[in-house]
């Protein structure tokens, strides 16, 4: 009798994994993992993390074109609701690389974890935004108010430094409060906050609902503004080179096909809304559109010079003790060696990425 | 079945209580039980009677004197000389049939049921095989604690106020049965109690025992054929020099 | 009270409060900040019960099993290894003695406060839940073994020992039955922890699940009507681990433990 309630459970535990394995990933991805567990699998492939956010678009449009590509290699993205677990992914490997914005790259290097910057993953795309029915006009009108910012370890920080400097105002004028993106807008129309400054999609959210405005874009304040870009473990690059630059290559490849025009910026809202991000594409169409260059995904380099005003703003307000040396947290060479030549992606094919990689 | 013939010498136990004082328990305890007998330890609640039957069990240990079961030393607890404890002593999750055959493990599959169906049927719980304990009154679970251990065929009872949670009328009944079944089987018998009737109706002898600490006052026979009667003579009379070695008074 | 007030109280009682709701969720301004309509919900699982693009079958089903599957498989290794671990922590003196304070001590500290650990441990999203569904449950159900184990009344174990049998014989054969009744008790209530962790370790630590969902809900544009949609179905499938738990305790190598109704 006993034994019949063993196997019961151990029959009724294996049935649950197989259905889970049916539901989740499906069955070709579980016999890839098996495979690559003992011996390698066909292609050369790589797992980089984003998050849902228009700043890393990016990332799920390469994961696209090299899936629909019969030669290269894969590189795999990985959706994450939130950064901190996805720094301890990076730091422990499971991730080969991540998007993440340059000021916790900076800080993942100060806490000797061997990570580099290799690329930006695009310029502008953060806004300031106010309720619908505020009477603000520029940035000093918010003096003394509450502002959302998305961390402490955030470039919007960095812009308000900035915004502070030129007007003659400091940082300990406002009152920041950090807060998680996704609630911003509804922290916005409670009245629970003056204004919020934060990346893509989140000030286009608040535009599309009506209940906000945006008071200022950071193009209009501070042009080529570097907020994410892709971090890479050092022993994957010190482990393959060619590997990283075929990556390098397709952000920037992706990037500028991007910046081709309107048409290629509303088939990745297509595509990255309905399989990679769950967010109406119709959102991400207004974000890539209104203005066209809310967000741009060229000049993807990473130079010194604005990474020295970076790190002074970052010392200057406290965010780190002292300054990093460029070279120290950056690998700039794939960057400058990347090629100039736009990379299409394939259009919306119905069929979803899973799928895609199982037909190869 | 044989029987066992229990030596005891010089027992005496303490505890140590609270505030570091010894209480003095038994003192100076000296007998022989004969293979076969049926003896009754009576005395008063609290004398040390539980204790004394627990050291003869193996369960405790004396701190002076022997005990010597059949010529040999007494070194713990045996399947051969077995305790009957009060009704919630069987277990609650096993019916009747697997209570009783608790201790028959050693056996075959065919003895052990022969005898589980024997044990049920001689203390008339015939039919109540695959009962539940919750399911029985008082006196049927005694009746299986006493088949659980009649069912090994113990060379020795110890029985320690077994009917001590049953209503007047029902331990009449039990005692009747009691008494009947050992002495069918004859195992060595050593039954506590504090009842003085319950002593004359079932022992061949009854080791009289003082308060603490409890020594032995007087062994007294009892030379009575069984069935025993309450009113009759020479029941009275040893129940009178019960009485007054007691020091009861035998009036209210 | 009779089968038809049975099910009619409850029924009753459910009406209530979506009628409550409703009149309290429409007072607002419209916007993401309202709390949905109980309509809006019924809605929202349009969008839960469609598949996914590229996906067959309900979106919804494939967290649902992934919860219950990480959820079960992590019960099942705290209760084959916490019971016979707390059987042994109950029954040793030596054991207890030299466990029993860090038992106490791993205790409170809330499984959430594993998941740094399990990220860093574990590799795969199963495995990491898994684990954290094992910590949540592990230590309950060793203590509650441990602590029936020193409930067993001494004289079932003076009973057995006197008919001869090992200590093993006594663990398996009086021990474990007599502590099967508050055992299964814990069962329960450690199932229940587990459904609770597994929500909050899905938030952070994985790519799917039901915690998940909520935390997505969140980055598509605050879909509160997902989210409480989402929580409606958590909430009736806890009932409907506790329900299958509770028949458990009608075993009758079970129910001799609990006091008798009527």
């Amino acid at each position: 009798m006993k034994w019949k309630l063993l196997g019961a459970v151990v029959g009724g535990a294996l049935a649950l994994y197989a259905l889970h394995i049916t539901t989740s990933t499906g069955w070709g991805p579980w016999v890839e993992d098996v495979k690559r567990t003992f011996g390698g699998g066909a292609r050369e492939q790589m797992i980089v993390g984003f998050l849902p956010v228009t700043c890393h678009l990016t990332c799920p449009v390469v994961d696209w074109t090299t899936r629909h590509s019969d030669s290269g290699s894969l590189f795999q993205s990985k959706k994450y609701s939130e950064f901190p677990t996805m720094c301890e992914d990076l730091t422990e490997g499971k991730l080969g690389a991540a998007f993440l914005n340059a000021p916790l790259a900076i800080s993942l290097v100060s806490k000797n974890v061997n990570v580099k910057l290799v690329s930006l993953g695009h310029r502008d795309g953060s806004a300031i935004v106010v309720p619908a029915k505020s009477e603000a006009k520029e940035f000093k009108d918010l003096v003394g108010k509450k502002i959302l910012i998305p961390s402490k370890f955030s470039n919007q920080q960095l812009w308000m430094a900035r915004l502070c400097k030129q007007n003659g105002l400091k940082l300990t004028d406002f009152e920041t409060i950090v807060c998680p993106p996704p609630d911003m807008p509804a922290m916005l129309e409670t009245g629970k906050c003056a204004a919020y400054v934060v990346g893509e999609p989140f000030c286009a959210l608040a535009e599309l609902a009506g209940t906000g405005r945006v008071l200022l874009q950071v193009k209009d304040s501070w042009p080529g503004f570097i907020s994410c870009g892709l971090v890479v473990r050092q022993d994957r690059i010190d482990q393959d080179r060619e590997l990283i630059q075929e990556l390098v290559d397709g952000i920037h490849g992706s990037g500028l096909w991007l910046e081709q025009g309107l048409e290629n910026r509303a088939s990745a809202a297509e595509v990255v809304g309905k399989y990679y991000y769950n967010q109406d594409p119709k959102l991400l169409q207004f974000v890539l559109s209104k203005p066209v260059d809310r967000v741009r995904y060229d000049h993807l380099t990473p130079l010194k010079p604005d990474f020295e005003e970076i790190m002074g703003l970052a010392v200057e307000i406290g965010m780190f003790p002292k300054v990093l040396e460029f070279e120290s947290f950056t690998d700039a060479s794939f960057s400058l060696s990347a090629s100039k030549l736009p990379k299409a992606m394939p259009p919306d094919d119905g069929k979803g990425p899973e799928t895609a990689k199982a037909a190869k | 079945m044989a029987s066992a013939r229990i030596e005891v010498r010089g027992v005496a136990k303490s505890f140590r209580q609270r505030g570091g004082r010894s209480l003095e328990v038994l003192r100076d305890i000296d007998f022989t039980i004969e293979a076969g007998e049926f003896v009754c330890l009576l005395g008063p609640s609290g004398c040390g009677k539980s204790t004394l039957l627990s050291i003869i069990g193996g369960f405790e240990k004396a701190d002076k004197g022997t005990i010597t079961v059949d010529g040999a030393p007494l070194s713990g607890p045996d399947p051969r000389r077995v305790f009957v404890f009060q009704e919630y002593g069987i277990f609650p999750w096993m019916s009747v049939s697997e209570n009783v055959g608790f201790g028959l493990g050693a056996l075959g599959a065919e003895e052990r049921s022969r005898r589980v169906a024997h044990w049920i049927g001689a203390v008339g719980l015939g039919g109540f095989e695959n009962a539940l304990p919750a399911e029985l009154s008082g006196g049927m679970r005694q009746r299986v604690a006493l088949a659980r251990s009649l069912a090994v065929e113990p060379e020795a009872l110890y029985m320690d106020e077994p009917l001590g949670a049953l209503d007047s009328l029902t331990r009449q009944q039990m005692r009747t049965e009691i008494s009947a079944l050992c002495r069918r089987s004859k195992p060595t018998v050593l039954f506590v109690t504090h009842d003085i009737d319950e002593a004359l109706l079932l022992a061949d002898r009854i080791i009289v025992m003082s308060v603490r600490p409890a020594h032995i006052i007087e062994i007294v026979p009892v030379a009575i054929t069984h069935p025993r009667r309450f009113g009759e003579a020479d029941y009275v009379a040893i129940k009178r020099h019960l009485y007054r070695l007691l020091g009861l008074r035998d009036e209210v | 009270m009779n089968r038809l007030e049975r099910v009619l109280l409850p029924l009753f009682v459910a009406a209530l409060i979506i009628a409550v709701w409703s009149v309290w969720a429409s007072g607002g301004s419209g916007g993401a900040t309202d709390f949905p309509t109980p309509l809006e919900v019924w809605r929202g699982y349009g969008h839960l019960l469609r598949p996914a693009h590229g996906e067959h079958g309900p979106l919804i089903l494939k967290h649902i099993v992934s919860s219950v599957f990480r959820t079960s498989f992590g019960f099942l290794a705290a209760v084959g290894l916490g019971i016979p671990f707390g059987l042994y922590l109950g029954w040793s003196a030596r054991a207890h003695a030299s466990l029993d304070w860090l038992v106490q001590m791993l205790r409170p500290i809330s499984p959430i406060a594993w998941i740094p650990i399990a990220i860093m441990i574990f590799r795969g999203d199963d495995l990491r839940s898994i684990f954290l569904i094992f910590v949540a449950a592990f230590l309950p159900i060793v203590i509650s073994t441990s602590a029936a184990v020193h409930s067993v009344p001494s004289m079932y174990l003076r009973a057995a020992s006197n008919f001869g049998l090992s200590d093993f014989q006594i663990l398996q054969r009086v021990v474990f039955p007599a502590s099967l009744p508050q055992i299964v008790l814990a069962l329960r209530v450690a199932a229940g922890i587990s459904w609770i962790v597994i929500v909050a370790a899905e938030m952070v630590a994985v790519q799917d699940g039901l915690g998940w969902l909520i935390t997505d809900a969140r980055y598509q544009g605050a879909r509160t009507d997902l989210v409480v949609g989402t929580m409606i179905v958590i909430g009736l499938l806890g009932w409907g681990i506790d329900s299958l738990l509770r028949r458990l305790e009608r075993h009758p190598r079970v129910s001799w433990g609990y006091p008798r109704n009527g």
